[in-house]
C-alpha cells in the first residue's frame, strides 16, 4: 500500500480535497486522484460556457483554496488594485467573474503539484478490504473520498424524445421562439441569454423560483443552522432536501430589468408546459441520487449501506458510517453528501467534506 | 458569517486577548488603570450584546455589521465608561477601542480562517483552542483586576463628626468620609494617586491644599470658613469634581486656585459651587478644564486663566461678579464656550478700563475663542485690551 488517501473524481469537488489534504501536510505522493480529465475544471466549464456564465452565483469564499482567506476578492482587489472586490464582499455583493475563478483553477492546480497525484480512470467498483478500499484494480486505500460529481443531466420526461430539446448545459444558440423549462439560476441565465440574443422567451415552469443570493439560506452552511439539521429524522432530512431544491436565484435589478422590459415588449412570458416553439432549453440541472450513479448503487449494493429517499446515509462529517473507523475513512464530497451538508454541491460544501476528510486522514497518521 | 453562540463568544474572548495584554503593558507603564478597566468594559459589553442581542437578532451576520456593530459598542463602552468614572483619556480611550476593533476585523477575517481551517463553517467555533484561548482572556483579565485590586491605595475612613486637623496625606490613599465627617484645620496632599471623598473642611489657612502630587481627586468636599484659597493646588494635577468653598475669611482668598502645573497632565474642575473671595477659580500656568461650575459674588473676577496657561471654560454660571466674569490674560489660550455669565457690575473703586463690567475679557497677548456665552444684566460682553485677541463664530 503506496498511498494514504485516494480521491475517487477529478472534478472541482475532487480539486478541492486534494487541495485540501495537501494543506494538511500530505504530499502528492501520498494521495492518488482517480477522473477522467487532469482539468478539474473541465466538465464545470463546459457547462458555464454553455449558458455564457460571466459570473459566478458563489461570492469571495466559492473557490477551491483550502483556507477561507484570501479569497477571490481579495485576489481580484490585488489584481485589479481596487478596494471594490472589498467593499462589495463585506456587503456579499462580490461576485467573481468565471474568468477570475478558472484562473485561480490553474494556478492552484500548479500549485498543489495535482498533476502529479492524478491518473487517469474511471472507478467502477469501491470495495471495503483489509486496510482499507480496493479501487478496481488500482490499489487499496486506507482513506477514500468519492466526489463522483452528477450522473447527467436530468431532462423531463415527457421531453426525453423531443428533437427540440438542448440541455441549457449543452452547447447551443437561440432559435426566434425559445422555451426554457426550469426557473433556477440557470435558468434565469438562459432567460436573459436568449432575450439579448433577440428571441422571445417562454418560462416553463412548475414552481415558482424562490429568490435568496445563494442555494440555500447562510445559516444553513454553517454550524449554526447545521446542529438543527443534524438533529433531524431520516424522514425529516430527506423532505427538508427535497423543500430545498425548488428553483432559486438571486435577487437583482440586473435579473428583473430585462426581464420586466422584455415582458412589457411582449417577448417573455410565462407557460405550465411547454407549447411549439422550435427550441426548448432544458434548464433543469442534473439528475441526482443513487439510482443514476452506478458507483454510489453499486457501494449500497455489495455493503448493505443504509439509504433514505435518494440519498446514503451519512454521519455530520460526511462519511459513511458502516464503513469508517479509525483506522479507514470512506467519505462522500459533492452532491452526493447533502445528507450530511445541504450545500455539499457547492464549493463551500466542497470544502466542508474535504476538512473533515483531513481531520480523519490526520488522526489516523498520528496514531 | 452566521455564528454560532459558542463561536461568538470564543471568537470574541480570542480576539480581545491581544489587546487585553496590550492594556495591561501600558497599564504598567502609565502607572494608570484605566487601559485594564477600558479592555475590560470592552469584552464586558462584547458579551453582554453577543449573548442578549447579537445571537437572538443575527443569525447571519454580513461584514459590514461590524461597522455599526463596532459603533454601537463603542458608545455603550464610553457611556459605561464615563458612568463608572474610568479615567481614559478620551482620545487615548478612541485610539486603543479602534486599534482593538481593527485587529479583531484582522483575526476573525483572516488570521482565524487560515489558522482553523473549517472556522467559518463552524460558525466561529476555535475547537480546543477555543476553550484555551476563552480560560486565556479571563485568566489575563482576572489577573489585571487582582493586580488592580491589590495595588489600590489602602481606603481610609472618617467617621462622622468633627477631626481636628491639619491631616496630612503624604502617601496613596482614600479618605473617604461617613456622612457628616468634618475635618477642623484643613487638609494638605503631598503624594500622588490621592482621594478624598466626601469630607467637610472647615478652617485651615488653606481648605484643601494639594503640592507636587498628582492623580488626586477631590470629590464632593466642602471647605467653608478657610483663611485663604478654599482648594490651593501648587505644582500638581488635579481632578475637582462636586465641590463647594464658601464662607472665605481672607478678602484675597480664592475659590480653587491651580498654579504653576504647565507642564503636567490638565486639572479638571467640574460641577463646583464657589461662592465670594476675590475669583472663584484662579488658574494659573496650567493646562485646565472648567465646566459646569456655578461662580458667586466674586470681588475680583469669576474665573481667571492666565500666564501662558490653556483652558477650556465651558457650561460655567458665573453671577454677579464685580468688574470681570471670565478673564484669559498674559498670552493663555482660552477656549471659552456655552457659559452664562449675569451681574457683572462695575467696579467703581478702579480706574482699570478692563474693570468696567466685561462678561469676558481677553489681555495681552491673550487669545480668546468665544462661542456661545449667554451674557445678562452686564454692561459689556467682550472686552480686548493690550494686543489680546479674540475670536467667535
Amino acid at each position: 500500500m503506496s498511498r494514504a488517501c485516494a480521491i475517487v473524481g477529478g472534478g472541482l469537488a475532487g480539486f478541492v480535497a486534494y487541495a485540501t489534504l495537501r494543506k494538511g501536510g500530505l504530499e502528492p505522493a501520498d494521495v492518488a486522484v482517480f477522473g477522467t480529465d487532469p482539468d478539474p475544471a473541465a466538465a464545470w466549464r463546459v457547462r458555464a460556457a454553455a449558458i455564457r456564465q460571466r459570473h459566478m452565483r458563489s461570492e469571495s469564499d466559492g473557490h477551491c483554496a483550502p483556507t477561507s482567506f484570501p479569497g477571490l476578492a481579495v485576489r481580484a482587489a490585488l489584481r485589479r488594485r481596487s478596494v471594490v472586490p472589498l467593499a462589495e464582499s463585506v456587503c456579499d455583493r462580490f461576485h467573481p467573474t468565471v474568468e477570475e475563478f478558472l484562473e485561480h483553477v490553474e494556478e492552484l492546480r500548479t500549485k498543489a503539484r495535482w498533476d502529479e497525484s492524478f491518473s487517469r480512470a474511471r472507478i467502477g467498483r469501491v470495495r471495503a478490504a483489509e486496510g482499507g478500499f480496493e479501487l478496481d484494480d488500482q490499489g487499496t486505500f486506507p482513506h477514500v473520498l468519492l466526489a463522483p460529481g452528477h450522473p447527467g443531466l436530468a431532462f423531463p420526461e415527457e421531453l426525453a424524445d423531443d428533437s427540440r430539446v438542448v440541455h441549457a448545459y449543452e452547447p447551443h444558440d437561440y432559435a426566434e421562439e425559445v422555451e426554457v423549462v426550469g426557473a433556477g439560476m440557470t435558468a434565469a441565465t438562459e432567460w436573459l441569454n436568449a432575450l439579448a440574443a433577440g428571441a422571445s422567451v417562454v418560462s416553463v415552469r412548475r414552481r415558482e423560483p424562490e429568490r435568496r443570493p445563494l442555494n440555500l439560506p447562510r445559516e444553513l452552511f454553517t454550524r449554526r443552522g447545521l446542529a438543527a439539521y443534524h438533529r433531524t429524522s431520516p424522514a425529516e432530512r430527506a423532505a427538508f432536501l427535497r423543500r430545498y431544491s425548488t428553483p432559486s436565484y438571486p435577487p437583482g435589478r440586473h435579473w428583473d430589468e430585462p426581464l420586466e422590459r422584455a415582458r412589457r415588449e411582449g417577448r417573455f412570458r410565462l407557460a405550465s408546459g411547454v407549447n411549439g416553439a422550435r427550441q426548448i432549453i432544458c434548464a433543469t440541472g442534473f439528475k441526482r441520487g443513487l439510482r443514476d450513479d452506478p458507483l454510489l448503487r453499486r457501494l449500497v449494493a455489495e455493503h448493505g449501506l443504509e439509504t433514505a429517499d435518494e440519498w446514503i446515509v451519512l454521519t455530520p462529517d460526511s462519511t459513511v458510517p458502516a464503513l469508517t473507523d479509525t483506522m479507514r475513512t470512506l467519505a462522500l464530497a459533492g452532491a452526493p453528501a447533502q445528507w450530511a451538508y445541504p450545500a455539499a454541491d457547492t464549493l463551500v460544501g466542497a470544502k466542508y467534506a474535504a476538512r473533515r476528510f483531513l481531520q480523519k486522514v490526520q488522526v489516523w497518521r498520528t496514531r | 458569517m452566521a455564528y454560532t453562540l459558542r463561536g461568538r463568544l470564543e471568537s470574541r474572548l480570542a480576539v480581545v486577548l491581544a489587546p487585553l495584554l496590550a492594556a495591561c503593558v501600558v497599564a504598567l507603564a502609565l502607572k494608570a488603570w484605566w487601559p485594564v478597566e477600558l479592555a475590560g468594559l470592552m469584552l464586558g459589553v462584547g458579551l453582554a450584546f453577543d449573548l442578549t442581542l447579537y445571537h437572538r437578532l443575527l443569525p447571519y451576520q454580513p461584514g459590514w455589521a461590524a461597522l455599526p456593530l463596532g459603533l454601537l459598542e463603542l458608545a455603550a463602552v464610553m457611556g459605561l465608561g464615563r458612568l463608572l468614572h474610568v479615567g481614559a483619556p478620551l482620545a487615548a480611550g478612541l485610539v486603543f477601542y479602534a486599534g482593538a476593533w481593527l485587529l479583531a476585523q484582522v483575526l476573525g477575517h483572516a488570521v482565524f480562517p487560515m489558522v482553523r481551517l473549517s472556522y467559518g463553517e463552524d460558525g466561529g467555533e476555535l475547537g480546543r483552542a477555543g476553550a484555551g484561548v476563552a480560560a486565556a482572556a479571563v485568566v489575563v483579565l482576572a489577573a489585571a483586576g487582582g493586580i488592580a485590586w491589590e495595588t489600590q491605595p489602602p481606603v481610609v475612613r472618617l467617621a462622622a463628626g468633627v477631626h481636628q486637623g491639619p491631616l496630612v496625606l503624604d502617601h496613596s490613599q482614600r479618605l473617604v468620609g461617613e456622612p457628616g465627617a468634618i475635618v477642623r484645620g484643613g487638609i494638605l496632599v503631598t503624594a500622588d494617586d490621592v482621594t478624598v471623598q466626601d469630607v467637610t473642611v472647615v478652617g485651615g489657612e488653606n481648605g484643601i491644599g494639594v503640592e507636587h502630587a498628582e492623580r488626586v481627586l477631590l470629590e464632593r468636599v466642602h471647605v467653608v470658613d478657610a483663611v485663604l484659597d478654599g482648594i490651593n493646588v501648587r505644582r500638581s494635577q488635579v481632578t475637582i469634581r462636586d465641590c463647594s468653598v464658601g464662607s472665605l475669611e481672607s478678602p484675597y482668598g480664592q475659590g480653587i486656585d491651580i498654579s504653576f502645573s504647565a507642564d503636567l497632565a490638565p486639572s479638571v474642575v467640574e460641577g463646583c459651587l464657589l461662592t465670594g473671595g476675590q475669583e472663584g477659580i484662579f488658574a494659573d500656568s496650567v493646562h485646565a478644564m472648567l465646566k459646569e461650575n456655578r461662580v458667586r459674588d466674586t470681588t475680583l473676577r469669576g474665573i481667571t486663566v492666565t500666564e501662558m496657561a490653556m483652558a477650556s471654560v465651558t457650561d460655567n454660571d458665573v453671577q454677579d461678579a464685580l468688574g470681570i466674569g471670565i478673564y484669559c490674560g498674559d498670552y493663555s489660550m482660552c477656549d471659552i464656550h456655552d457659559n452664562s455669565i449675569a451681574g457683572v457690575r462695575p467696579d467703581p473703586e478702579s480706574s482699570d478700563s478692563m474693570r468696567q463690567g466685561y462678561a469676558i475679557v481677553s489681555h495681552y497677548w491673550a487669545h480668546v475663542d468665544a462661542e456661545g456665552n449667554e451674557v445678562a444684566d452686564s454692561p459689556r460682553s467682550l472686552g480686548v485690551f493690550a494686543d489680546a485677541r479674540a475670536t467667535s463664530e
